[in-house]
């Protein structure tokens, strides 16, 4: 502003300017920050009130009793199971049908032996993704055996394998409905939405209560779990073949189905690809946490690690488990983009595969012949061991460092904010969220969020959600200040950010569950591992986004302001930021939707609140705690997304 | 330079049944569409029908008659709705009233069969954006016509060679669109309509996405082919001079409506209003208009020993006949004579050019000198 620098006024009239702003009160003109303080203002004055007139009332009888009536039908259901026809026709014999497939697919790695399967697994990963990433898989079958986690590795890989192809019959024909026809895009979309916004853990308790414990549950839960990426991808693939190839095609006279299967298909067959390979890291995550419904395998060695609180197996299941998801990943990511596939001339093709599928034949014969059909136990090596001794040595090197920021973190943060959540009123929480929603969204916004809310109440877990709200909001500053202060170094260092890339794909392809090991490694059980675990959890999308966002930035923009002589940090919060908004706005979103999933995992390792009542309700057989619960955190879930999206939405409103 | 190419001038014209005739056609877009026509809200004007009713209209009203072998070519603005019109032609895009009738046939009241059937056979189009298959090679590119009339594939290979070759771009057959040019790309596009043999083709500013030495060669390769195979062509353009060059007829679009349909003469010569005569105005008369624009019958006692021209020969080229003798340029067609092009004739024609560039200039000055508070050009 010229008034600032004291340059001499122009001739020519200026408009009028407005008053020359420091950092502060700009900061008090953000809209989050005003909201923030409003909110507090309100909490102040309700306080401030009661503290004058008397004292608190206690909570009212918010509770519809919905607890009681769902143990009353799990109490029908388990009666029930094998009388009534819906389970005898309909879930048992899915759940039957899909035991069978998972028990069919193990029983078929087993039958190929452990040198059939690496030998299929090298081959394939070499056929699809070219020798680096075949020796990677050759590696990790070697880790699987070594640690003795062979059967554990084989149960979750015939788990996800039966998910995915399940979860791809059902999203792939879903989702080029969706591509072909607008209506039922618009039809299936909101619950699209709903569902990614469901926190992992609240899918379990439905599936566990019609399906039972055990791994038909747990394929249900990974399967559906896994659907909206398939069908979301595949519509966005057949809707973003070039329109100009399917109307030349349409003109020369192609039926529909011609269309599909000669152009569309083939056009959006990369993208669609893509779409596996997110379906399968979803199945990955999923069939990790649902160990907690009894599903066998890795996630259920975590699981149980964890329970004892034994850091060194938990870290050997959850080694298996980082590799098995990053050689995953690796091999359908480079089905997907096809540059890394071995040039093989199409007449060999069939040869090559022919050659491929006998090697492992004759492996899997020669295995059986040797009598070596299992992994021989003289070549087992456990880790675990090694692991706690220096879990041990750190906890003694930094153990009190440690210690004493969990105990500030809880003492001075955490604990007064739950009392000020759970002591309120209930109805001064909900009114919060209503203005929260209306300030950063539209009246709809509004609704949402404080109904949201108020419906913690009404399923009876208000408590619970408060709690876990509270490490949310927690976790979330914690989220995005770190997030955006590397992601804003990251997008002005070419050298830190080359540097981070790797570090935050590896991160983004491990399933939440395996976050927890470290963290309880480093901070022992309580709420303060699981909000660490969420912090890292949340990090890398929150790092990526700002960072892409920033960079993003139309450079004839940053250009222009550089020769008006912006100095970096005027570059930055004059420019780039406002210009990277809706990226930052959406890292926000995604953070703390993240955030609210580890939270409630965070339930494992004694977080406590809603996770704990999913986890308490299932391994006691109380529905009604364990749904309720799980409601509860979608009402969070939906309160906390609408919000922060709605934040997002008018932005681009704004701009329109 | 080519005169532009009138195979059918006025004179000569068959009046046999046009291949393509286009009957107060329509297209509205948005929701309420029907609300519009038939109604008194068709006769206002696009910004108070949108304003009224939220519908855009991109086509209104439009009629004109394509004969056969002729190239006729649609020339408009950006937003004119000439892309709509030409895919209203094969119903890629649904007109809201009026028909089009191919061969004196409603493709209106076509079936989904019938109407695939005409886009396999009879019409075939070229896109401005090649809209090419990136995961097919070339040949695969220009059999997909065939191929989905379920033609065998050694029979669609054969053809779809032919083709190739047609358009120049034999040894191309294996490769794949992104590894060839724009140009190239645009070939394949051209042998793929050509490949099905169709009997009118659709051209959708082709050559939009070219560059312009790429574009003059593709030009010449239209009116090859156009001269070898003699189909129906349909021409977008926004672009005047390609529009000269190709069309044997060319109508102006503007806001969906035609405002002239003629050859080129035609609008050059007789502009019917003000934005044709726009459009126009930088066009050099003498390149477009012919001998038989300007000739007249001669008068008494004229020598009639000059040399003679075709009825066709441009302005420009008869300037050097004239001036190398006194005689008029005899205009004949064969053995008869049509008419005489005296100096004074050519000079007027020429004059007329330079007449309005002349005023123009002395407006334009008139203007800058008018003060610095007009905003007048600088």
């Amino acid at each position: 502003m010229a008034t600032d620098t004291g340059t001499p006024q122009r001739a020519t009239p200026a408009a009028p300017a407005p008053p020359p702003a420091g950092p502060a009160t700009a900061l008090l003109r953000a809209r989050p920050v005003q909201a923030a303080l409003l909110t507090v203002l309100l909490f102040a004055v309700v306080f401030g009130a009661y503290a004058a007139f008397g004292s608190l009332p206690t909570r009212t009888g918010l509770d519809l009793g919905l607890g009681a009536q769902l143990d009353r039908l799990y109490a029908w259901v388990v009666a029930n199971r094998n009388a009534s026809p819906l389970f005898l026709y309909g879930f048992n014999y899915l759940s039957v049908g899909l035991g069978s497939a998972v028990i069919l697919i193990d029983q078929g790695l087993t039958l190929l032996t452990w040198p059939g399967v690496v030998v299929l697994g090298v081959f394939t990963a070499w056929r699809v993704a070219g020798w680096r990433v075949a020796a990677y898989v050759a590696v990790t079958f070697a880790v699987f055996g070594v640690l003795g986690l062979w059967e554990q590795a084989m149960t979750t890989l015939a788990l996800i394998t039966t998910s995915v192809l399940l979860a791809l019959l059902a999203g792939i024909p879903l989702g080029i409905a969706a591509g072909r026809s607008q209506r039922f895009y618009r039809l299936i979309r909101p619950v699209l939405d709903f569902m990614q916004i469901m926190p992992a853990f609240a899918y379990l308790m439905p599936a566990l209560l019609l399906f039972g414990i055990g791994n038909p549950s747990a394929a249900v839960v990974t399967t559906v779990y896994a659907i909206p990426p398939a069908v979301r991808i595949t519509a966005m693939a057949i809707r973003n073949v070039d329109p100009g190839a399917v109307e030349a095609t349409t003109s020369l006279g192609s039926t529909p189905w011609q269309l599909l299967t000669k152009v569309q298909l083939p056009l959006a067959k990369r993208t669609i690809l893509l779409g596996v390979n997110q379906t399968i890291m979803l199945a990955m995550s999923m069939v990790v946490i649902a160990s907690v419904i009894g599903a066998g395998g890795l996630g259920d060695a975590i699981y149980q690690a964890l329970s004892k609180a034994n850091v060194g197996q938990a870290m050997e299941a959850g080694l298996a488990i980082v590799l098995m998801a990053i050689a995953l990943d690796r091999v359908t990511a480079a089905a997907g983009d096809g540059t890394r596939t071995p040039a093989i001339p199409e007449r060999l093709r069939l040869p090559v595969l022919g050659a491929g599928v006998l090697a492992a034949a004759v492996a899997a014969l020669a295995a059986r012949l040797a009598g070596a059909t299992a992994w021989p136990a003289g070549w087992e090596l456990s880790i675990a061991g090694g692991v706690n001794w220096l879990n041990e040595a750190l906890q003694d090197l930094v153990g009190d460092a440690t210690k004493a920021l969990a105990g500030a973190t809880l003492n001075w943060v955490l604990d007064p904010l739950r009392a000020v959540l759970t002591d309120s009123p209930w109805w001064l929480v909900v009114i919060a969220a209503f203005v929260l929603g209306r300030l950063f969204g539209s009246w709809g916004t509004a609704l949402t969020g404080g109904f949201a809310i108020l419906a913690c109440g009404l399923l009876g877990a208000w408590e619970f959600s408060m709690d876990t709200l509270s490490q949310v909001l927690v976790a979330a500053l914690a989220t995005v200040v770190i997030g955006f202060a590397v992601g804003i170094l990251a997008s002005r260092s070419d050298t830190f950010a080359a540097l981070l890339r790797p570090l935050l794909d590896a991160m983004q392809t491990l399933p939440p569950f395996v976050y927890l090991i470290p963290a309880v490694a480093l901070f022992g059980v309580g709420r303060i591992p699981a909000l660490a675990a969420a912090v890292i959890y949340a990090l890398p999308p929150v790092i990526r986004l700002v960072d892409d966002g920033i960079r993003g930035c139309s450079p004839s923009a940053v250009e222009a302001a550089v020769a008006q002589g912006s100095s970096r940090w005027q570059l930055l919060t004059k420019v780039q930021l406002p210009l990277a908004r809706s990226s930052l706005l959406l890292a926000v979103n995604q953070g703390i939707m993240m955030v609210l999933a580890m939270v409630v995992i965070g339930a494992l390792v004694g977080a406590g609140a809603l996770g704990y009542g999913v986890v308490f309700g299932m391994a006691q057989n109380l529905l009604g705690l364990g749904l309720t619960s799980g409601l509860a955190i979608v009402g969070l879930g939906l309160f906390l997304d609408r919000v922060t999206q709605g934040a997002a939405r008018q932005e681009r409103t704004a701009h329109a | 330079m080519n005169s532009p190419t009138t195979e059918h001038p006025p004179s000569d014209r068959s009046d046999g049944d046009p291949k393509i005739a286009v009957h107060k056609l329509w297209k509205i877009f948005g929701r309420n569409a029907s609300s519009v026509l038939g109604t008194e809200l068709q006769d206002l004007d696009r910004d108070a029908i949108r304003e009224r009713t939220g519908c855009t209209v991109a086509v209104r009203d439009v009629s004109f008659d394509v004969l056969p072998g002729e190239i006729f070519v649609v020339m408009g603005l950006s937003g004119s709705g000439k892309s709509t019109l030409i895919r209203c032609l094969t119903r890629l895009i649904e007109p809201s009233g009026g028909e089009v009738l191919l061969d004196g046939a409603d493709i209106g009241g076509y079936g989904p069969q019938r109407l695939r059937e005409l886009r396999r056979h009879q019409v075939a189009m070229v896109f401005q954006h090649f809209g090419l298959l990136a995961h097919r090679k070339a040949i695969d590119n220009v059999a997909y016509g065939l191929e989905v009339r379920g033609m065998g594939r050694t029979e669609r290979y054969a053809r779809a060679r032919e083709m190739i070759d047609m358009v120049g771009l034999s040894g191309n057959e294996n490769a794949r669109p992104d590894q060839l040019s724009g140009g190239m790309q645009q070939r394949v596009g051209l042998a793929r309509a050509l490949a099905v043999d169709p009997e009118v083709l659709l051209f959708d500013e082709p050559f939009s996405a070219l560059d312009p030495l790429i574009r003059r060669d593709m030009q010449q390769e239209v009116l090859r082919l156009q001269q070898e195979l003699r189909k129906t062509a349909v021409f977008i353009t926004h672009d005047l001079s390609e529009a000269l060059k190709l069309g044997d007829r060319i109508a102006i679009m503007r806001d969906g409506e035609l405002v002239q349909v003629g050859t080129a003469e035609e609008l050059v010569g007789r502009p019917a209003d003000d934005y044709v005569r726009d459009f126009v105005e930088d066009v050099n008369r003498t390149d477009v208009l012919t001998v038989r624009w300007l000739m007249r019958p001669p008068r008494d006692g004229e020598p009639l020993d000059g040399p003679v021209a075709a009825p066709r020969t441009v302005v420009r080229d008869v300037v050097p006949l004239l001036a190398a003798g006194s005689a008029p340029v005899r205009v004949v067609d064969g053995d008869t004579l049509l008419g005489v092009v005296g100096r004074a004739d050519a000079l007027r024609a020429i004059a007329e050019d330079q007449t309005e560039d002349a005023t123009k200039a002395a407006a334009d000055s008139a203007a800058a000198a008018g003060g610095p508070t007009g905003d007048g050009r600088s």
